[in-house]
C-alpha cells in the first residue's frame, strides 16, 4: 500500500502508543495514572481513556504537587510527569515516606514514574540518593512529533527554548534527536540535510551518536531536511504575524493545537498592568459569557481551514460575509413549505447549526483580536521602521512612550528585542530601559534582562570600567556599517519593503489588490522568514555551484553528510573536484522538504513555508517542539 | 455535550472522586460524570481527535518490525535486566559482556551512546583525571544533553573541589550546564557560590536580589535587602548602576510599606513601584503644593524611585481621571522651568497629548476637561481631528477657529441643538472671526 506522506505522519500517533504500550504492560496489578495537569492535553493527541483501561489503568488522577496521593496496597501508582528537574524532585520528595515503608515483595514495583520525553540519565543517581531506588521505577515516554495540521508538527516541549537558549541546558536535546531518528526510520533518509546553527547541528550529530537505523524499506518521502535555530531568525518570532493564524496566537492562551477563547482574559489584557487599564466597565459585561475553544485543525474545522493562512484583514471581513450568509440561509426556513421544513431540518439543519457555532466562535475570536491589538498599523509601521533601521533614537523614544502609555510585559520588552537584533541598543540605553521597566512591573523583573541577554536578544549588561570605553560607546556607528542581522537578511532577500522605489511600488500594488505574490505577506509585506526563504533556495537552485553562491556567505550554515559535515563551499569545491554530475543533489528530485526549528515555531513561518510550497509545487512540513507567538518566546525570561 | 479532559471536573486530586473504568468499585464519582457512561466519554474523545481507528492505518505499513523493535529497545531503560525465557549461552555472553564493562578499559563511544539514550552505564572504571575528562570532552563534542549533567554529578563525586572546579573553568559550556542543574534542582545557595567563585559577581547579586524579595514576609525581606545593599556598597566587586539603583529603590520601597500601613491596606503584596504610585496619588490631598518632605507624597515617591516624568504623570492623569478628580488634572503636568525659577508654572508633557486625550475620553471625562488638554495642542489639524474623534463640539470649534474655518463653522452651528451651549458658543466664535473681517476691512477704508 502507497501511503501519502500526510498519513504517514499522522501514523507517529501509532508509534506512541505502541511506546506507551510497551510500558504500561509492562507494569503488573491495578494501575492508577497520575497525571502532571501540563501533559493532559498533549497526551489527549495520543491515546483515549478508553485505550488507557484497555491498557489496565482503573483510575486517572491529576497530579497535585502539593499532597500525596494515597495508595492502597494491591494498587500500583504509575506517575506521568514532563522531565523537569524540579518536577521530578518534588514528586521524589513526595514518595519520601515510601523508602521507610515495609515492602512485602521487593522486585514487585508498586512506584512508577514516566518521564516525558526522557528520562535523564541523572535521574537514576537522584533516586539513589533519595533512598527510592529499586522500590520506585524510572521510564522514558516520548510521543515524538504529534500531528497538529497538515503541514504542522510538534513535539510539545515548551521548554525547550528556555533550556537550551536562556540557560545553556542542552538536557533535552536527546529527546529531539530521538524523535528526528524516528522520522528518518518512517519517511526514509534524505539525501539532503542542512543545519544552521550550533544547536542544530549538534543535533544531527547527536542523531548520528544515537546508533544506526535498519536498512530503510521504502523509497524517501523528503527531497531535504532543514533544521535550523530559533536564534538564527529572531524577528520572524519577534514581529507581529499580519496571518489569522498567528494572530489568534498572539491574543488566545494556546495549548497543544488549541486555543482558548475567553471574553475576558486573554494573553494581551493579562501582560498590561491592571491599574492603568481603562475600560473597567466593560470587563463585568463580557465576563458572563463562557469560554470556548477553537481546535487549529484544516480537517476539524472548516472554517480555521479556510482563513489560518490568511491576512487577518481579509480574515475579518469574509467572517462577517459568512455570517450573514448564514443568517439569510436560515431566513429561508420562513419561506418553506412543511414537507419542504422536514426534510431541510432533518438533513441540512443539524449541520448548519454546526457551521453557525463554528463560524461564531471565530467570529467572536476575531472581534477580541481587533479590539486587543489596538492601533495596529501604528505597531506594524513601528516594526518595518525597526526592520529598516530607521532613526534609531526615534525608535527607542516610541518604544520607551509604549511602554509609558500602553506597558505589555512581554510584547513592549519584544519590541526592545527586535530593535536590538535589527538595529543594536546600547548598554546605557538599556539601563534606562530597564528602569522603567521595572517600575512598572516590579523590581523582581530585574533578572529578565539578564535572562534575555543570555539568549541574544539584548545587550549584556557588564560593569564599566574605563572612561575611553564609555566615550567610545557613545559615538554613533556610522551609517553605512550593518548589523549581522542587515548584512544576511540584505544577502537573502528577506527585507522587503526596503526595495528600490519600482520594487516597491509594485510591492505595495500588488499588496493592495490582494494578491499575494511573495511570502512577506504573513508580515504585512515588511519581512520574509528566513526558513521561508531557505525553503525557497533549495526549491529553486540547480547546482551545488548556485548553492554555494547563494548561501556560501552565511557562517553557521552546515550539509550533513555521511562522512560529516561540510560547508555549502566546500561541498560545491567536493563535487566540482569529483566531476561527475549525478554526485550533485541539486536539484532536488524529490521536492519534499521537511523543516524543523529547534525552539519554537511561529504560524507566520509556517504560513510562509505553505505559501512557498504551494508556489513552488512542492510539499513542506514545518516541525518544532513547539509552537510559539512572539510573546511565549519573551515570557521564557520570566520563569525563575 | 463538551466534556473535555482537561476540564475541572473530569480530573479529580481526592481518591474519592477519580475517574474509575470498574463499574464495581464504590466510588463517588462527580456529578458531571454520573450522568455520562464510559461509552459517551469514548465517543467525545474518539469524535475530538484521531486515533488509530479513525487513521485507517496499520503500525507495519509505516514502521518495519525490524525498526519498531529497535524503538521499544531504545526506550528501555536499563540494558542489564536480561530478558525473560534467555538460553544459557546468551546469559553467558550478556554477564561476560557485564563483566568487561566493569573490569577493562572503559569504552567511551559505547557508554555516550548508552548516557544519551538514558540507559544505565557504570562510570566507576573512568579512574584517572585523564579518563574522566576524556569522558566529559566526548560526550559534549557528541552534542552533549543530559549525560553531560550525568558525568558532572560523578565528577563531583568523584573529584575534589579544585580539580571538579578546575573541569569547569576550561569548559564554560559545561559550566552553563552544571549552573542550569543547580538553579533547577533549587541548589540557591550552590548556585551563588559557584557564580561567584568564577567572578560572575553581578549574576550572583541578581540571583541574591531575588532570593530577598522572594522571602515570605516584609520584614524578612526588608532585612535581606538591607544585607545586600550593604554587602555591595563595601564590597570590592562591582554591579552597574542599574543593580545598585534597583536594589536601593526596592530596599527603600519595603521600608515605605512596613512604615505606612495605610497604604499598604490599598496594595496587593508585591506591587509594583507604578502601583505604590498610584496608592499615593489615592492618598494624596495636596495636589497643588505637594510635600516633598513625605514619602507618600507622588512627587517625592517618584523621585525616590526614579520613575520617569512620563511614568508619573501617566499614572496619575489615569488614577485622578479614575476618581473623577478633574480638578487635580491640570497640577500633574505643572512645571517650574528651570532657567527662571520666579516664573509661574507652564503646562509640560512627557509624552503624547493624544494619548492623554484618548484615555482621559476612554475613562468617560467630561467635554470640559476633554476641551482643557485638546486646548494644549499646537496643531490645529490633529486638534480637529482629535476632537472630532473624542466628540468634543468645544474643542471642534476651536480648531475650526483656529483654522479660520468659516463654513464648517456655519454648517456645524446648524447641526447643534437650538439654544444649546455649544451652539452659542459656535456663535460666538464665528462673530469673533468675522469680527476680525471686518476690522481689517475698515483699515482698508480709511487708507
Amino acid at each position: 500500500m502507497d501511503l501519502t506522506l500526510d498519513k504517514k505522519l499522522q501514523g507517529f500517533q501509532l508509534v506512541a502508543q505502541e511506546k506507551l504500550c510497551s510500558i504500561l504492560c509492562s507494569i503488573p496489578g491495578k494501575k492508577e495514572l497520575i497525571l502532571e495537569p501540563d501533559l493532559i492535553k498533549p497526551l489527549e493527541h495520543v491515546v483515549t481513556a478508553s485505550w488507557l483501561k484497555l491498557k489496565g489503568i482503573q483510575r486517572i488522577y491529576k497530579h497535585d504537587a502539593a499532597q500525596s496521593l494515597p495508595r492502597s496496597a494491591d494498587q500500583v501508582h504509575i506517575y506521568m510527569i514532563r522531565s523537569v528537574l524540579g518536577t521530578f524532585q518534588t514528586l521524589l520528595k513526595q514518595l519520601q515516606p515510601v523508602a521507610s515503608e515495609e515492602m512485602p515483595d521487593i522486585s514487585m514495583k508498586m512506584y512508577h514514574i514516566v518521564c516525558v520525553p526522557s528520562c535523564y540519565s541523572y535521574f537514576q543517581t537522584l533516586l539513589e540518593q533519595a533512598g527510592l531506588y529499586g522500590l520506585v521505577q524510572l521510564h522514558h515516554f516520548n510521543w515524538d512529533f504529534i500531528y497538529f495540521d497538515q503541514g504542522v508538527l510538534s513535539l510539545e516541549l515548551p521548554n525547550l527554548y528556555e533550556c537550551l537558549y536562556l540557560q545553556k541546558n542542552t538536557s533535552p536535546l536527546p529527546a529531539v534527536a530521538q524523535s528526528l531518528r524516528l522520522l528518518q526510520m518512517i519517511c526514509g533518509q534524505p539525501s539532503l540535510i542542512l543545519s544552521f546553527g550550533h544547536h542544530s547541528s549538534q543535533l544531527m550529530q547527536m542523531a548520528k551518536t544515537l546508533g544506526k537505523l535498519p536498512a530503510p524499506t521504502n523509497p524517501p518521502d523528503y527531497g531535504g531536511w532543514l533544521v535550523i535555530d530559533r536564534d538564527k531568525d529572531y524577528p520572524a518570532s519577534l514581529l507581529t504575524p499580519a496571518i489569522y493564524a498567528g494572530l489568534l496566537l498572539e491574543v488566545f492562551e494556546h495549548s497543544s493545537g488549541e486555543i482558548l477563547v475567553d471574553n475576558s482574559k486573554n494573553k494581551i489584557r493579562s501582560q498590561r498592568v491592571e491599574l492603568l487599564q481603562g475600560k473597567k466597565s466593560k470587563i463585568g459585561v463580557n465576563s458572563a459569557s463562557k469560554p470556548c475553544s477553537i481546535r487549529l485543525n484544516s480537517t476539524s474545522d472548516e472554517i480555521y481551514g479556510d482563513n489560518r493562512y490568511k491576512r487577518f484583514a481579509q480574515v475579518s471581513s469574509l467572517i462577517h460575509a459568512q455570517v450573514k450568509a448564514l443568517g439569510l440561509e436560515l431566513q429561508k426556513l420562513n419561506d418553506m413549505q412543511l414537507d419542504e421544513m422536514h426534510d431541510y431540518v432533518a438533513r441540512k439543519l443539524p449541520k448548519l447549526t454546526e457551521l453557525k457555532s463554528k463560524v461564531l466562535r471565530h467570529l467572536n475570536a476575531s472581534e477580541i483580536v481587533i479590539q486587543m491589538m489596538g492601533n495596529f498599523r501604528k505597531l506594524q509601521t513601528l516594526e518595518e521602521d525597526i526592520l529598516n533601521n530607521d532613526s534609531r533614537k526615534r525608535l527607542l523614544s516610541e518604544i520607551d512612550e509604549l511602554l509609558t502609555t500602553d506597558g505589555q510585559r512581554f510584547n513592549t520588552l519584544r519590541l526592545l528585542c527586535l530593535l536590538h537584533h535589527c538595529v543594536g541598543v546600547a548598554p546605557e540605553e538599556l539601563q534606562i530601559f530597564a528602569r522603567n521597566y521595572c517600575n512598572l512591573f516590579g523590581h523582581q523583573e530585574l533578572g529578565v534582562f539578564q535572562q534575555l541577554s543570555q539568549a541574544g536578544l539584548l545587550p549584556p549588561l557588564v560593569v564599566e570600567k574605563k572612561a575611553p570605553t564609555k566615550l567610545l560607546s557613545n559615538l554613533p556607528l556610522p551609517k553605512f556599517q550593518q548589523t549581522e542581522f542587515q548584512a544576511n537578511a540584505n544577502r537573502l532577500k528577506l527585507l522587503t519593503s526596503s526595495g528600490d522605489g519600482q520594487d516597491g511600488g509594485s510591492s505595495s500594488k500588488s499588496q493592495s489588490s490582494g494578491l499575494q505574490t511573495c511570502p512577506s505577506f504573513v508580515f504585512n509585506g515588511t519581512y520574509i522568514p528566513l526558513v521561508a526563504q531557505l525553503c525557497s533556495i533549495l526549491l529553486k537552485i540547480n547546482s551545488a555551484e548556485e548553492l554555494s553562491s547563494k548561501l556560501g556567505m552565511i557562517e553557521g550554515l552546515h550539509l550533513h553528510l555521511d562522512s560529516g559535515k561540510i560547508t555549502p563551499k566546500a561541498y560545491a569545491s567536493q563535487v566540482k573536484l569529483n566531476g561527475v554530475a549525478d554526485q550533485d543533489m541539486f536539484p532536488l528530485r524529490l521536492r519534499n522538504l521537511f523543516v524543523f526549528i529547534v525552539g519554537g515555531a511561529s504560524y507566520a513561518e509556517i504560513a510562509a513555508c505553505d505559501f512557498v510550497a504551494k508556489l513552488t509545487g512542492a510539499q513542506i512540513t514545518v516541525a518544532s517542539d513547539s509552537l510559539m507567538a512572539g510573546s511565549d518566546l519573551i515570557a521564557t525570561a520570566f520563569n525563575r | 455535550m463538551d466534556l473535555q479532559l482537561d476540564s475541572e471536573s473530569y480530573w479529580n486530586r481526592s481518591s474519592r472522586a477519580a475517574f474509575s473504568f470498574d463499574d464495581e468499585d464504590e466510588v463517588d464519582l462527580a456529578p458531571d460524570l454520573v450522568s455520562n457512561g464510559i461509552l459517551a466519554d469514548d465517543t467525545i474523545s474518539e469524535a475530538s481527535f484521531n486515533n488509530s481507528v479513525a487513521l485507517n492505518l496499520s503500525i507495519k505499513s509505516i514502521l518495519s518490525e525490524e525498526a519498531l523493535k529497535l524503538v521499544l529497545q531504545e526506550q528501555a531503560l536499563d540494558d542489564r535486566v536480561l530478558p525473560k525465557g534467555v538460553s544459557p549461552e546468551e546469559e553467558l555472553k550478556l554477564l561476560r559482556r557485564q563483566l568487561q564493562s566493569t573490569l577493562y578499559s572503559p569504552n567511551l563511544e559505547a557508554t555516550a551512546q548508552k548516557l544519551l539514550q538514558g540507559k544505565t552505564a557504570p562510570l566507576e572504571m573512568f579512574k584517572s583525571l585523564h579518563e574522566k575528562q576524556q569522558l566529559l570532552d566526548t560526550l559534549m563534542a557528541q552534542g552533549g544533553g543530559h549525560a553531560v549533567i550525568t558525568v558532572l554529578l560523578f565528577l563531583k563525586r568523584t573529584l575534589n573541589t579544585t580539580q571538579f572546579h578546575g573541569i569547569l573553568r576550561e569548559r564554560p559550556k559545561a559550566l552553563e550546564q552544571y549552573l542550569s542543574y543547580l538553579k533547577e534542582s533549587g541548589d540557591l545557595a550552590g548556585h551563588i557560590e559557584l557564580l561567584q567563585l568564577f567572578g560572575r559577581h553581578q549574576e550572583a547579586a541578581l540571583k541574591q536580589f531575588q532570593a530577598a524579595l522572594a522571602s515570605g514576609d516584609t520584614s524578612t525581606r526588608k532585612k535581606h535587602l538591607q544585607l545586600l545593599v550593604d554587602a555591595y556598597a563595601t564590597a570590592g566587586v562591582g554591579v552597574i548602576p542599574l543593580y545598585e539603583q534597583v536594589f536601593h529603590a526596592a530596599l527603600k520601597m519595603q521600608q515605605l510599606m512596613e512604615k505606612d500601613s495605610a497604604l499598604g491596606k490599598l496594595l496587593r503584596d508585591q506591587p509594583t513601584p507604578v502601583e505604590v504610585l498610584y496608592a499615593c496619588c489615592q492618598v494624596n490631598s495636596n495636589w497643588k503644593e505637594q510635600d516633598m518632605l513625605k514619602p507618600v507624597s507622588p512627587q517625592r515617591f517618584a523621585a525616590d524611585q526614579q520613575i520617569s516624568p512620563a511614568q508619573y504623570e501617566w499614572t496619575a492623569l489615569n488614577e485622578r481621571a479614575q476618581a473623577q478628580a478633574y480638578a487635580d488634572l491640570e497640577c500633574i503636568f505643572e512645571r517650574v522651568p528651570s532657567w527662571h525659577p520666579l516664573k509661574t508654572k507652564q503646562f509640560h508633557i512627557s509624552f503624547d497629548l493624544t494619548l492623554a486625550v484618548l484615555r482621559l475620553y476612554e475613562l468617560q471625562a467630561p467635554s470640559t476637561v476633554l476641551q482643557l488638554f485638546l486646548s494644549k495642542m499646537g496643531n490645529s489639524v490633529e486638534k480637529l481631528a482629535l476632537a472630532q474623534r473624542v466628540k468634543c463640539i468645544k474643542a471642534v470649534i476651536d480648531a475650526m477657529a483656529g483654522l479660520k474655518q468659516q463654513q464648517e463653522l456655519q454648517q456645524l452651528k446648524d447641526t447643534l441643538p437650538e439654544r444649546s451651549e455649544e451652539q452659542f458658543y459656535c456663535e460666538n466664535a464665528l462673530k469673533s472671526l468675522q469680527s476680525k473681517r471686518w476690522t481689517t476691512d475698515n483699515i482698508k477704508l480709511k487708507l
